[in-house]
């Protein structure tokens, strides 16, 4: 008898999921609507009824080796149809943020997000204490005479030597993070077959679009926005990297002009932020049955890229409207927040990317 | 126990809860008044097939109690007559009954020649909405009072065919609503059910459909007097369906539709498919469900049908369904074997519940639960009986509409 | 009667048809005293006319020659001393029949002689004068026992309410919450017992005897000679009717060592569990500590071909309620349900709900393989759980067994089945009849001494019960239909059924005590001929002892000497005429319905010459649901042979063999009987009559041999009530039947 599986329902689990806002997840009966409703859930293995259940055993080790917390993508299709108002949703978002903490290298740093609720303070101001800091100790902090470009105000070694770091820190985090989900993954259900690389450019190739959103009812407008903000990113990090070459390859002088096409670029980056932004800002204030209850977790990660585009667009506007002061002030806080933004990106809900994408691709390759 | 002087027990609704309450307090010695909105008694299950556990016609037990009712002086039948206003008064209520205007008076010997030489047609909500009759017609074969009864709005300007074939003198096109004032001792509610909209359950189907149809709709493609003189052919095609499926609790137990159990529908649904074995032996059933709701010994259908070939049963609440290449399709998980099953059938029945008639209209101010079904007064004199009260199945009704005509005579009791 | 009226209504086309002078000539020569045509009988100018000759004494008894018996009964009922005959000219000749034919004519004209030959033959009814005892004895103190007394006490009957223990409350006494029954449905509330105990102790019109002993019930309805031993001293009542609510007990968990009980100290049933939280300690009887996961194995032995094949209906309800408890009371306790469906109809899911929502409650869907120690000093509860289709273990410290519920009853027949039996091993004639009794007796021997009412019946000494020892009711629309009269079973001894149900069906029973009592006062019969005045009639000088009629009532009417010759009881009787049907000396008869009066209708058929090409058949139909299937069948234009003459019967049970005989030998060619479904669903009203009906069938093939005639002459068809569409086909396949054949040789003797 001792091969046979021991239920062992996690009271640390449950009590978890409860403070985090999973505690509907009692509340199911097992019907499977939702498994049934959703458009994501594979056919050999849907979702996200098995998930619930597992959620009110505690069982978190499963869910924790389970792709499909990941391949849910919270459109709602289940919340809106659940008979017993279960809101799986919303669920398997909250299970997602305890993945990632349990997952998270190194760990304080995942506990510090998690409960962003009564963390923020040190979250969002660590590193805007670190930029004051930062730029008096080298004397920059101040409005620059003459101002009109912000690299008088941080010079490119400063933000270079911040954010290399920081961007070694994170990749190194990320790959941490991402190989022990790689192996939870790895370790139960059929094995996989073919080659990673060969997997994840099909995914990436789903990614672009989000197709996977185009399936579902009550969550369709969201598509629009997490595409705008997917690409609004990529956007701005092909700018960022385009301007690093110009700058030292080319001896670009900054600000570049209004018609650059780097400039162009960049701008069309940040249109797309603010629409997907302001997309998935209307959509949260919208009808939570549809688009999902929104936890601190959750709202933090928006606030934080909602602060990223506000700060970016206001800062470069402010340089030519506002009193430098201000310009400076906005850039100060601009940087601090891309900067959160970075440091908790394997923490965040920002992380989906990361182990979203690992499991879309052990889905491809376990067939 | 009741003498003559004694108030009568006024009993609203004569399906099979108030059929019975009104009989046997009558039985007891009580004069009681029955009052029905429609022209025939017997309410829903006048239009079942059978019931289970034992799939015997409810008609039987209606001929029972019909001829109980023909027989004892003491219960007077009011059909097509309401309740319009009741007042609490020493040692009762006074109750106004409105009683809709007598086209056909009681002169009518149901000889049928008016039927003959209607010339208007329209719905026939007996077989709800799935076949047409002339605009005077029977209500259905076996109805009692065997009296015609016109559908007065769907008459032709100025058509008076009806009253010309009329040898009797029964037919009175220019009929007035009448109403009667009345004392009564007790009042029992006895209000029944109306089945759950199809219409709102469109996900599933319902209302969208030709072939999806309720589980009282069922019951008519069942009974010979239904629309299709009891073939169960699909409604789109007229042919027999090769797959039938049911889903269950179909806006029940969701806090979507209703969030009650409404008790009754996993054994229908069970019966249904025994319907369908019984016509079409090669057929395939299947019958996907939360939890199986069989209790007491009605267990044994379970059991029966459960396990006959060719019917099978799937935990797993059916998510969709939809038109697809030559036929309907649901979408579902089985649940059992975790995965999910895209279920092709000719035929869907939808188990839809019930919902309490009349929630938020009583002239008597009675109280109910959230889901609307009715709460006992005692203390004024009112009780409830049957389904107006629960959902619950035909045996459990009329058991406790039993004990409601004695709350009803012992509340009259105390009251005089 | 001596003078018949005789009244023809030619409304609805039945004159346009019919040729109604010779019609009403053809009633005269049978005997008819008068008769009268009306264009619409129904009106109030016929019926003013039927009055007429009522009270003008010209008439006695009446035969209305219009539409059928079952239509119009207010209209043409007078008075209960005036036998009326309805003759269905509408439905069974003009509807179903081609108009202005010769065949059909005739149809009317016999239909009419027949009509006139039964009133002929018909009695007012006698009134019975008895003197009624109004006490309503209930047997059992429980919840639905001390809901019936408080009940029929408040229809203003006395009441003795006797409990076998020395205290009132039965099961669910010691339990503080029960759960809900009322809105919102979502908490534990208060059980009612304690109160209701109190309301019924202080009730001046209920009389409680508690450690009470019931020595015997002799008499029937409204004469219940009731005997029993309480307080000390022996003492002797009348009741009127009798509610047993005995109750359940819950299964022998005993006979679940698979699930653990009895090899581990700390599996224990819901029951052991309840004492446990009454008694407000819960502990492990292993080592008295606290359990910290306590699961809950539900359909302990029920729904389960070893054990109960049925499902108990309140262990689901019982287990939440259990699992609630525990959550407020031991917060730290984790109840886990392993469950196969959870079974919360109605607004009890939304308790079901509650239990979920408040979060501490794990509930796991499979089937509990055994239940065993886990090595660690917990148990462990081995299931094939399918909701992640696995097997899996789950552990616990405790293990409550949902069991299910046994009704406390006692099968009356087997019971007298065995000392029938053990009469003959010690009486019994030949050695393999010794035998035979012995292996019944050994069967029958676990009902020694079972008896709980220990009614003074030929048929044994408590309630026949269904299925599973349940003494329920047969029929869906009459739920409280036992088959003894005025003694009616309640609660979850009837039925499983939770204790909300027990308290509506308690006042059920109740009233339908209270009613036969009424009945009785007024001499009629109660459901479901409700009202019918006719006591049957034993001419005992010719009875022969045969017993019949004592075995096959299905009621329990009579009782028998020691000669074996019947004792009538009329208040127990239900007018179905079974008795009639069986006696071979046709010594019982109704007023209005007799082998004589069915006999003579028979008599009044004319049956033409054979060379005229005519056969004739008798269709003898159950009046309930033959009959109105063929008025539907003539409602809906459907037509059938011509050569059938249908006699209504009050069940096929009370046909007696020599109608047949009588039939035959006058040349009818043929007799159908038309009558309920019979079998384990039998649809018959009266249990078994069509079934005893295809029983006596078997012995007519003696008389058909004696006559020299085909058996296939005869013929029994089982027909519901809605099968309308079937009845004229039937009629039509067996007219064509007759017809193949060669006409009955016996025409024209």
């Amino acid at each position: 008898m001792a091969t046979v599986p021991l239920i062992a329902p996690s009271e640390d689990f449950r009590r978890e999921l409860r403070r985090r806002g999973g505690e509907r997840a009692s509340r199911c009966y097992q019907c499977a609507t939702c498994s049934a409703v959703c458009e994501l859930a594979p056919e050999g293995r849907p979702f996200p009824r098995r998930q619930v259940l597992l959620a009110q055993w505690g069982q978190g080790d499963q869910l924790a080796t389970d792709p499909a917390v990941w391949l849910c993508h919270q459109c709602n299709d289940c919340t809106v149809r659940c008979p017993r108002d279960v809101r799986p949703g919303d669920l398997m978002q909250v299970v997602r943020a305890m993945v990632i903490e349990r997952l998270a290298a190194p760990a304080f740093l995942g506990r510090l997000v998690a409960n962003v609720r009564s963390t923020w303070p040190v979250v969002l101001g660590a590193p805007l204490l670190l930029w004051v800091l930062l730029l008096g100790l080298t004397g920059h902090l101040g409005v620059p005479p003459g101002f009109h470009a912000y690299d008088q105000l941080v010079p490119h070694w400063l933000i270079y030597s911040v954010f290399f770091p920081v961007a070694a820190f994170v990749l190194w985090a990320a790959w941490v993070s991402g190989r022990r989900f790689w192996t939870l993954l790895g370790s139960v259900g059929p094995p996989r077959k073919g080659s990673f690389l060969a997997s994840l450019v099909p995914v990436f190739g789903e990614i672009s679009t989000h197709g996977r959103f185009s399936n579902c009812e009550a969550g369709r407008p969201r598509r629009w926005g997490h595409l705008a903000l997917l690409w609004g990113f990529v956007g701005a990090a092909v700018t960022s990297g385009l301007l690093v070459v110009a700058l030292y390859g080319f001896g670009a002088q900054l600000p570049l002009p209004l018609d650059h096409p780097f400039k162009i670029l960049g701008n069309i980056s940040a249109v797309l932020l603010v629409v997907g932004g302001v997309i998935l800002l209307i959509n949260r204030l919208g009808d939570p049955q549809k688009t999902g209850a929104s936890t601190a977790f959750d709202r933090f990660f928006l606030t934080v890229v909602l602060l990223v585009i506000a700060t970016g667009v206001l800062a470069e506007v402010g340089r030519f409207f506002f009193p430098a002061a201000v310009a400076c002030s906005i850039y100060i806080v601009h940087l601090s927040v891309v900067l959160t933004l970075f440091v908790t990106f394997p923490y965040s809900k920002f992380a989906h990317m990361l182990y979203r994408t690992l499991a879309m691709v052990h889905e491809r390759m376990t067939g | 126990m009741n003498d003559q002087d004694s108030l009568p027990v006024l009993v609203v609704g004569a399906g099979v809860s108030g059929i019975t309450a009104a009989l046997e307090a009558a039985e007891t010695g009580a004069s009681v008044v029955l009052v029905e909105r429609q022209p025939y008694v017997g309410g829903r299950v006048a239009g079942f097939y059978h019931y289970f556990p034992k799939m015997c016609p409810p008609s039987c037990g209606l001929e029972i109690n019909v001829q109980r009712l023909e027989r004892n002086p003491r219960v007077r039948v009011l059909t097509e007559t309401r309740v319009s206003a009741a007042e609490q008064v020493d040692g009762g209520w006074r109750v106004t009954l409105e009683r809709a205007p007598a086209y056909v008076t009681e002169a009518c010997t149901g000889c049928g020649e008016c039927s003959k030489v209607c010339p208007v047609s329209v719905v026939d909500e007996f077989n709800h909405g799935m076949s047409s009759s002339p605009a005077i017609r029977l209500s259905h074969p076996q109805a009692w009072p065997q009296r015609f009864v016109i559908e007065r709005a769907a008459c032709a300007d100025g058509c008076e065919a009806c009253v010309q074939s009329c040898a009797y003198d029964a037919i009175h096109l220019d009929a007035t609503v009448t109403t009667e004032e009345l004392q009564v001792g007790s009042v029992v509610l006895a209000t029944g059910w109306q089945p759950y909209p199809l219409e709102k359950l469109s996900e599933l189907g319902g209302g969208v459909l030709p072939d999806v149809i309720s589980n009282v709709q069922m019951e008519r493609l069942a009974s010979p007097s239904g629309p299709t003189a009891g073939q169960i052919l699909c409604p789109s095609t007229g042919q027999p369906p090769r797959r039938v499926a049911f889903v269950q609790c179909a806006g029940s137990r969701d806090v979507n539709h209703l969030p009650y159990c409404s008790g009754i529908c996993c054994l229908a649904s069970l019966k249904h498919a025994q319907y369908v074995k019984d016509q079409h032996p090669d057929t395939e059933v299947s019958i996907f469900y939360i939890d199986r709701r069989t209790p007491g010994r009605n267990e044994d259908v379970l059991t029966r049908i459960g396990d006959m070939d060719g019917v099978r049963l799937v935990k797993g609440k059916v998510g969709k369904v939809e038109a697809g290449d030559g036929g309907l399709v649901l979408t579902v998980e089985d649940v059992e074997a975790g995965r999910k099953l895209h279920e092709q059938a000719d035929l869907v029945v939808l188990a839809t519940g019930m919902v309490p008639t009349g929630n938020g209209e009583s002239p008597f101010g009675i109280a109910r639960d959230e889901d609307g079904f009715a709460l006992d007064d005692f203390d004024r004199g009112l009780v409830v009986a049957g389904v107006a009260r629960r959902p619950t199945d035909v045996a459990a009704a009329v058991r406790d509409a039993t004990g409601s005509a004695a709350r009803a005579l012992a509340a009259a009791e105390r009251g005089a | 009667m001596e003078h018949v009226g005789v009244f023809l209504c030619s409304g609805c086309g039945i004159g346009d048809a019919l040729d109604l002078e010779a019609v009403a000539s053809a009633a005269e020569d049978s005997g008819g005293a008068l008769c009268h045509t009306h264009p619409c009988l129904c009106a109030e100018e016929g019926i003013a006319l039927v009055r007429e000759s009522l009270s003008s004494g010209e008439a006695d008894g009446l035969v209305i020659a219009a539409c059928s018996q079952r239509v119009k009964c207010k209209a043409f009922s007078f008075d209960s001393a005036t036998p009326v005959q309805r003759v269905g000219l509408r439905e069974q000749v003009t509807w179903s029949h081609p108009p202005n034919d010769e065949d059909t004519q005739m149809l009317a004209e016999d239909l009419v002689r027949m009509g006139v030959a039964r009133v002929l033959k018909s009695k007012p009814p006698v009134r019975q004068e008895e003197e009624i005892a109004d006490t309503v004895l209930v047997v059992g103190g429980g919840l639905t026992g001390l809901e019936a007394a408080a009940a029929a006490a408040g229809l203003g009957k006395p009441v003795v309410l006797l409990e076998k223990e020395a205290e009132l409350g039965g099961h669910l006494a010691g339990i503080g919450e029960l759960a809900p029954a009322g809105p919102p449905y979502d908490q534990l509330h208060e059980n009612p017992v304690s109160n209701l105990i109190e309301q019924v102790r202080s009730n001046s019109r209920i009389r409680v005897l508690t450690s009470a002993v019931l020595r015997g019930i002799s008499g029937q309805p409204g004469q219940f000679k009731v005997e029993v031993a309480a307080g000390g001293g022996d003492e002797t009542f009348m009741a009127g009717a009798i509610v047993q609510a005995t109750g359940a007990r819950p299964y022998d968990a005993h006979r679940l060592a698979h699930l653990g009980y009895g090899e581990q100290a700390d599996v224990i049933t819901s029951a052991e569990l309840d004492a446990m939280l009454e008694a407000g300690s819960l502990t492990r009887p292993s080592n008295g500590e606290t359990p910290q996961r306590v699961a809950f194995v539900q359909c302990a032995g029920s729904r389960d071909a070893e054990h109960l094949l049925y499902c108990s209906g309140e262990c689901c309800a019982t287990t939440l309620r259990q699992a609630a408890r525990l959550r407020r009371d031991y917060p730290d306790v984790e109840p886990c349900v392993v469950y196969r469906d959870i079974r919360m109809p109605g607004q009890q899911e939304r308790f079901y709900l509650a239990v979920q929502e408040e979060g501490g409650t794990l509930l796991m869907r499979g089937e509990v393989d055994g239940v065993g120690g886990n090595g660690n000093g917990r148990l462990a509860v081995h299931l094939r759980e399918s909701l992640l289709g696995d097997d899996a273990r789950l552990e616990a410290d405790l293990v409550v067994l949902a069991v299910g519920m046994v009704p406390n009853s006692a099968d009356g027949e087997a019971i007298r089945a065995l000392h029938d039996a053990q009469q003959r091993v010690e009486h019994g004639e030949s050695e393999t009849q010794r035998e035979e009794a012995r292996k019944v007796a050994e069967r029958l021997a676990a009902h020694e001494g079972t008896e709980i009412l220990h009614l003074g019946y030929r048929q044994g000494p408590d309630l026949p019960v269904l299925q599973y020892g349940f003494p329920d009711s047969h029929y869906i629309c009459f739920p409280y239909e036992t088959r003894r009269t005025g003694i009616y079973s309640a609660g979850a001894l009837r039925a499983p059924m939770d204790p909300a149900q027990a308290v509506e069906d308690a006042w059920g029973a109740a009233l339908k005590a209270v009613q036969c009592i009424e009945a009785a006062r007024r001499g009629e019969a109660v459901h479901p001929r409700s009202g019918d005045l006719g006591a049957p009639d034993f001419f005992l000088q010719r009875c022969t002892q045969c017993k019949r009629c004592t075995e096959e009532c299905p009621f329990g009417t009579l009782n028998e000497d020691e000669k074996g010759t019947p004792q009538l009881n009329v208040l127990r009787c239900r007018r179905c005429g079974i008795c009639m049907g069986a006696c071979p000396e046709r010594i019982i008869s109704f007023p209005d319905y007799s082998v004589d009066a069915v006999a003579s209708m028979i008599k009044a058929i004319e049956v033409p010459e054979e060379e005229d090409e005519k056969p004739r058949i008798v269709a003898l139909m159950c009046e309930n649901d033959a009959l109105p299937a063929l008025d539907a069948a003539a409602r809906l234009g459907r037509t059938w042979s011509p050569w059938i003459r249908i006699v209504p019967v009050r069940c096929l049970g009370s046909v007696n063999i020599v109608w047949i005989a009588d039939s035959l030998s006058r040349g009818v060619d043929g007799v159908i009987l038309v009558g309920c479904k019979y079998g384990d669903d039998a649809q018959c009203h009266y249990i078994r009559g069509s079934e005893l009906a295809s029983k006596r069938l078997e012995n007519v093939q003696e008389t058909l041999d004696r006559l020299a005639l085909e058996p296939e002459r005869i013929k029994l068809v089982e027909l519901a009530h809605n099968e309308f569409d079937r009845v004229p086909t039937i009629l039509d396949e067996f007219a064509a039947e007759i017809e193949e054949m060669d006409p009955n040789p016996y025409k024209g003797f």
